[in-house]
């Protein structure tokens, strides 16, 4: 998994549970190794272009503070261009379903 | 290297893979099956898991078909192939079908007739029947609805064993089939990849491949045979065949069902254990409605759709259960192997029809589920809306489209297709590779167009009739 891959994972992973954090992010990073190499070299880029485009605003002081990468996603996801409306989907899509499937029973 | 000589090499083993080694290997022939994906244990993991997903999909179930919008897709990557992580459900080929497509594809001996007998054999075989008693809540919504609205609908037959309780096993091809082969005498070979066919004039000589051995290696494995019958389904078959140099008919043609969910969400809890077994059958084979699996992480990612808060529905999420509908699309795909990439391209192209189609698949299915008593309904299209009521569903008409819907399919046919006329198909009637004395085809690729229901009851008396005919050949 690349740096600000791990940088959205942990921004979408909601749960405060180390245990279910850790268990995400494997899963995540298991998935992402074993996609379809066309499509995870697709993916790796955008995570590129995007973290390099993340690291630009952190340095102008425009991405600080907890919750500022979240933000970023949710406009991405709203955001008229498809490629940054798939980027985060297909991350959220895998967090998610981790994340609820790791969920100790019980959990609201 | 290591060398491995047999009579009949079939190259995976999901529905048309087991079929062909156990009929095969029960007529004395001396059969090895390659399975490139592990050998799991049938109840290692819950159905539908996170532990499945890793253990029995092929990418994690995150499997991509490129295009305008991009179509996600499953696939089984273990012994019994996707007949591990289906649903069960065990619909024939309707009759019509079979009898327009040995029409328009010119497929020999393919009569409704001849394709029932096969069927109702492999039923017996596998125990297929409907349920013992009442549906689950799930199931019984979708019948529910239906009935209110005056559709026709109908409890699909599962190839599923019920115990005197009523507990039903599924029966999947490492339950049935396989032990069947091997009982017989077939190898089966898990974690066993083949990547080529080494071909020399009109035959293969060998099969090139690569098997992981105990302790973390992998060993290169040659495999020479009298006859090789590729089932891979129909995106590892076609890419095989172009891997060895078979590309006349082979990977264009890619049929598909794709679907758009609701997560519909009830005033009381539902079954999340199991798939609906009620289909809603109104509106033809173009357009079918029916249930999803249900787990919680599933749950989340179709609420996730959206892209609107979910918070509050997912705290509910034991009352809420997905439900989907299919259209048997316009469009074609095209599966591709690009030399150096192990895995192939996969590319779907959805037309304006299918969208039209989707856009009007998701509005009945919204009705169907307000009339079976749901309080609200979240599509998967980006930005819904939500609806709680008829008079709001109006948007979503407008909503289906390339950018907003998130679509998915578990349904994949047609990469080779089978028939006598050359210039459309990639293999004969029976699945025997045109130019190829001794490959043959046997799985899902075969058929010539999507079937608009589950399709492995199609895929295995298509299997069936194809040994069949296979050993008629044989036969001194």
């Amino acid at each position: 998994m690349l740096w600000f891959e791990r940088e959205v994972v942990e921004a979408l992973t909601r749960s405060r549970d180390p245990a279910v954090r850790s268990g995400v992010e494997a899963f995540v990073d298991g998935s992402l190794r074993d996609k379809a190499e066309h499509v995870r070299v697709g993916l790796a880029t955008q995570s590129l272009l995007l973290g390099a485009y993340a690291r630009g605003l952190r340095a102008l002081g425009r991405l600080d503070g907890d919750g500022a990468v979240a933000a970023l996603l949710d406009r991405w996801e709203a955001s008229r261009i498809g490629v940054l409306r798939q980027y985060v989907r297909a991350l959220k899509a895998l967090v998610v379903f981790a994340e609820n499937e790791l969920a100790p029973a019980g959990t609201p | 290297m290591a060398t491995l000589d047999t009579e009949i090499l079939v190259i995976g083993s999901g529905a048309g893979g087991a079929v062909t080694a156990a009929r095969l290997a029960e007529s004395g022939h001396h059969v090895t099956v390659a399975e490139e994906g592990p050998w799991v244990e049938a109840d290692a993991f819950e159905p539908f898991s996170l532990g499945e997903m890793v253990a029995k999909y092929r990418h994690h179930g995150a499997s991509l078909a490129l295009g305008n919008p991009n179509i996600a897709y499953a696939e089984g990557r273990c012994v019994g192939g996707s007949t591990e992580i289906n649903s069960g459900l065990f619909p024939r080929l309707p009759d019509d079908l079979a009898a327009d497509w040995a029409t328009r594809y010119a497929i020999d001996e393919f009569s409704p007739d001849l394709l029932g007998r096969y069927a109702t054999g492999i039923e017996a075989d596998l125990g297929v029947s409907t349920l013992p008693g009442a549906p689950p809540p799930s199931s019984a919504a979708l019948e529910r609805g239906a009935t209110k609205l005056g559709w026709r609908n109908v409890e699909f037959a599962r190839a599923f064993r019920y115990d005197t309780e009523g507990r039903g096993t599924k029966q999947t091809m490492s339950r049935t089939m396989l032990p069947r082969a091997r009982a017989a005498g077939a190898a089966i070979l898990p974690d066993c990849a083949v990547r080529r066919l080494v071909r020399r004039g009109d035959r293969v000589v060998a099969a090139t491949a690569r098997r992981r051995v105990p302790g973390g290696g992998v060993e290169r494995l040659t495999i020479r045979a009298d006859h090789y019958v590729v089932c891979g389904g129909a995106v590892q078959t076609p890419a095989l065949l172009q891997r060895s140099g078979i590309r006349r008919n082979v990977g264009a043609g890619l049929r598909m069902h794709p679907m758009i969910k609701i997560a519909a969400r009830f005033p009381h809890p539902v079954d999340h254990g199991d798939v609906p077994m009620h289909r809603v059958t109104e509106f033809g084979l173009d357009l079918t409605i029916g249930g999803s699996a249900s787990r919680r992480g599933m749950v989340a990612v179709a609420l996730a759709d959206t892209g609107l808060p979910f918070d509050d529905a997912l705290a509910d999420w034991e009352n809420i259960c997905l439900y989907y509908a299919a259209i048997r699309s316009e469009g074609r795909g095209r599966v591709l192997a690009v030399p150096g990439l192990p895995s192939p391209v996969v590319t779907y192209r959805l037309t304006d029809a299918d969208l039209s189609r989707l856009a009007r698949g998701l509005v009945h299915l919204g009705e169907l589920l307000l009339a079976a008593g749901a309080v609200e309904l979240h599509p998967s299209v980006l930005g819904g809306p939500v609806v709680r009521s008829l008079d709001e569903m109006g948007a979503w008409w407008d909503g289906v489209t390339r950018g907003r819907a998130n679509l998915m399919t578990v349904h994949l046919t047609s990469s080779v297709r089978m028939g006598e006329d050359r210039r459309s198909t990639g293999a004969d009637s029976f699945g025997r590779v045109w130019g190829c004395a001794n490959l043959r085809v046997n799985d899902a690729s075969l058929l010539p167009d999507a079937p608009g229901v589950n399709p492995q009851a199609a895929i295995m008396a298509i299997a069936a009739r194809n040994c069949d005919h296979f050993l008629s050949e044989a036969r001194p």
